[in-house]
């Protein structure tokens, strides 16, 4: 099976968040990145999948040179090769035009069995760039998923998703076919030591627009049809009372209004 | 026209369909624009009659076997029958069709098919799609639309270029309901459309009810709940330490369960649990809105966060700002010490 699956770099979801100046996004200066957690499970899946069914995993990103550390964290966890697709004009590009370079660069590479995202990415975090790139590739996907079985032979590839309230559904779907993997599903193995000196020696190719065979005006701002007005921090709209002191004191206001105020206790 | 995608199930719509459709309505006033309901599946006649009572005077329905279980491939095909009824459709007359009645936005909740669905619709028409949306409005010619990012903690503001139809999902809690006034409560126009051939790539073989449930937690009039704030799984007795004060239930966010700190049958949110206790403590929780669906008609909500700008404080009623390490103990040692 040939298997490509997704992996973007985001801010660490514990870190304290600040807005830019232009207050176009944030502040990405001191910030530390991440792997985007749900593609950690999305990377594992496809390595299980590898050590059962045999075939290649390819690990790709669309981001800027500071995306090249997680492909090859991807390398040194067991894929077998990287495509990064990077040019300073993919910059601010929306999760549309981030699909077509990712649905462009999977055709560029001959195509694959599977395309794997991660359920929802940890910045804008709407889960919507996989399923675009299953449109966009003409293929079927199944989002939210929790478990994949595969029948390479017979191109079909059988998923557990996850609907709400604790429902899960199982669906069988044609391959190729795009899946968005959903937090929790696997326990992700860490790079070993060997795996990353032998990552040292697997392939990792670049594309770029022109590689791409994508116009200028189709990626980045310009080709994006979601143009950012401005990022802020909500309101905070509720009538919450803040509880002040020291945690001591805090703790006791806290238990004093739960009994005489709110009658909850 | 803004046409709202309905979500169902067992006859009922879902409660985020609600959200969506009283926001729809207002959106249309302020837009001057028509607005529809679709409702797809098989044998939804039944569903109609409610619509009206929402307040919705015209309704889409595409009735077929083929749409008894969801799968994109029939979805999609459905709400593109409907969108090009609208474009083309035999009523359309020798001018052509009127503005009002063309697709002008296309709207879903952000939980369910939603998500799953119009993203590929807006991807195979190029339209652009903004999901998680907490305000929509017009400004001058241009569509502008408020969408939650960073799970919530900071919101983004954008603008849609090009043509209509637009796509927007909505994110829960966003919008809430409103009581629909006797005078507005209508019988529906409703529509027919056929969904023609369809080439069905995704087969539901089955259903199951995981073991959520387990855990009851109806009873539980007090939740203490504890998140990713905790940090590694010793700290879970700060949670469950409390919870046994107050005689509670221990709940978790989705990563404490996913981390296995705590057995599945305590998440709370869209894909665990749905409670409604008198007191819930968020301990260390950021507030997604897939937690929060699962938690937001507690009575008294208490969140204790070290981040001030937390979504979890715009449903809390009380909060203290501050380290959960330093703070949870404290409680825990004023009501054992009231309890003795
Ligand atoms: C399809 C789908 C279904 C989902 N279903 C669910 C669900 O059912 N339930 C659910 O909960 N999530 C669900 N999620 C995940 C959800 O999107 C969030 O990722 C999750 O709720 C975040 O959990 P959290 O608040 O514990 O973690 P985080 O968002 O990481 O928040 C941790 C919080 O702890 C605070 N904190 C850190 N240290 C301290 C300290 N020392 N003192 C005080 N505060 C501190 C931080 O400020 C932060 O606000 C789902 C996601 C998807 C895509
Ligand atoms: N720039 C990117 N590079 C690689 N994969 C991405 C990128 N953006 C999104 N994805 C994938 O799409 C998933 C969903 O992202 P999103 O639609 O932003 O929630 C992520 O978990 C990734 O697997």
């Amino acid at each position: 099976m040939k298997i490509v699956t997704c992996m973007k770099l985001v801010p660490d979801p514990t870190a304290r968040l600040l807005i830019n100046e232009s207050k176009s996004w944030i502040q990405e200066t001191d910030l530390s990145f991440v792997l985007n957690e749900a593609d950690s499970y999305a990377l594992e899946e496809a390595l299980a999948l590898k050590e059962k069914h045999g075939g290649e995993v390819i690990a790709l990103s669309v981001g800027q040179e500071s995306t090249l550390r997680i492909l090859r964290q991807g390398l040194a966890t067991g894929a077998d090769r990287a495509i990064f697709l990077s040019d300073k004009r993919f910059r601010g590009s929306d999760e549309f035009v981030t699909a077509q370079i990712i649905a462009r660069a999977v055709d560029k590479d001959g195509g694959a069995d599977l395309v794997l995202t991660g359920v929802q990415s940890d910045d804008l975090g709407t889960g919507t760039t996989g399923v675009m790139v299953a449109e966009l590739l003409g293929w079927p996907h199944a989002s939210v998923v929790i478990s994949v079985d595969a029948a390479p032979e017979e191109r079909r590839v059988r998923v557990r998703r996850e609907l709400e309230g604790g429902i899960t559904e199982e669906v069988e779907l044609e391959s190729p076919c795009v899946l968005t993997l959903q937090y929790g599903i696997n326990q992700p193995r860490y790079p070993s030591l060997k795996g990353i000196m032998a990552a040292k020696k697997k392939e990792l190719r670049k594309w770029d627009l022109e590689d791409l065979e994508l116009g200028d005006d189709a990626v980045g701002v310009s080709g994006s049809m979601v143009e950012v007005a401005a990022v802020f921090v909500p309101e905070r709209t509720g009538d919450v009372e803040i509880i002040s002191g020291s945690p001591a004191e805090a703790a006791a206001r806290l238990v004093e209004k739960l009994r005489k105020e709110a009658k909850a206790l | 026209m803004i046409l709202a995608l309905t979500e169902h199930e067992n006859q009922n719509f879902k409660p985020l369909t609600r959200e969506l459709l009283g926001m729809a309505r207002r959106l249309g006033q302020e837009l001057e624009e028509p607005v529809a309901a679709v409702v797809l599946g098989s044998g939804v006649d039944g569903l109609v009659p409610e619509l009206g009572a929402l307040g919705i005077d015209r309704v889409f329905t595409v009735d077929d076997p083929a749409l008894s279980a969801y799968s994109p491939d029939a979805y999609l095909a459905a709400l593109g029958a409907v969108t090009d009824a609208l474009t083309r459709g035999p009523d359309a007359g020798p001018k052509g069709i009127p503005n009002s009645r063309r697709p002008y936005l296309v709207m879903a909740g952000h939980a369910g098919i939603g998500p799953d669905l119009l993203p590929r619709m807006a991807a195979q028409l190029r339209r652009p799609l903004v999901a998680a949306c907490v305000d929509i409005e017009k400004q001058g010619e241009r569509l502008f639309m408020t969408r939650q990012i960073f799970n919530a903690k900071m919101h983004m503001r954008v603008s849609l270029r090009g043509e209509a139809p637009y796509f927007a999902t909505i994110a829960p809690g966003a919008f809430p309901v409103s009581e629909v006034a006797e005078e507005d409560r209508v019988r529906p126009e409703t529509v027919p459309i056929e969904l023609g051939e369809v080439h069905i790539r995704q087969r539901v073989i089955g259903r199951e009810e995981t073991a959520t449930g387990a855990l009851d937690f109806g009873s539980a009039s007090t939740i203490v709940s504890g998140g990713r704030g905790l940090k590694a799984p010793e700290n879970v007795a700060l949670v469950v330490e409390l919870a046994q004060a107050l005689g509670g239930a221990v709940g978790a966010s989705r990563p404490v369960v996913d981390a296995g700190w705590l057995p599945r049958e305590h998440q709370i949110g869209s894909s665990g649990q749905t409670v409604s206790p008198k007191l819930y403590f968020a301990i260390g929780i950021s507030g997604a809105i897939q937690h929060l669906v699962g938690m937001q008609t507690a009575q008294c909500i208490v969140a204790i966060n070290k981040d001030a700008d937390a979504p979890i404080f715009k449903v809390a009623q009380y909060g203290i700002v501050g380290d959960l390490f330093e703070i949870v103990p404290e409680i825990t040692k004023i009501i054992n010490d009231l309890n003795a």
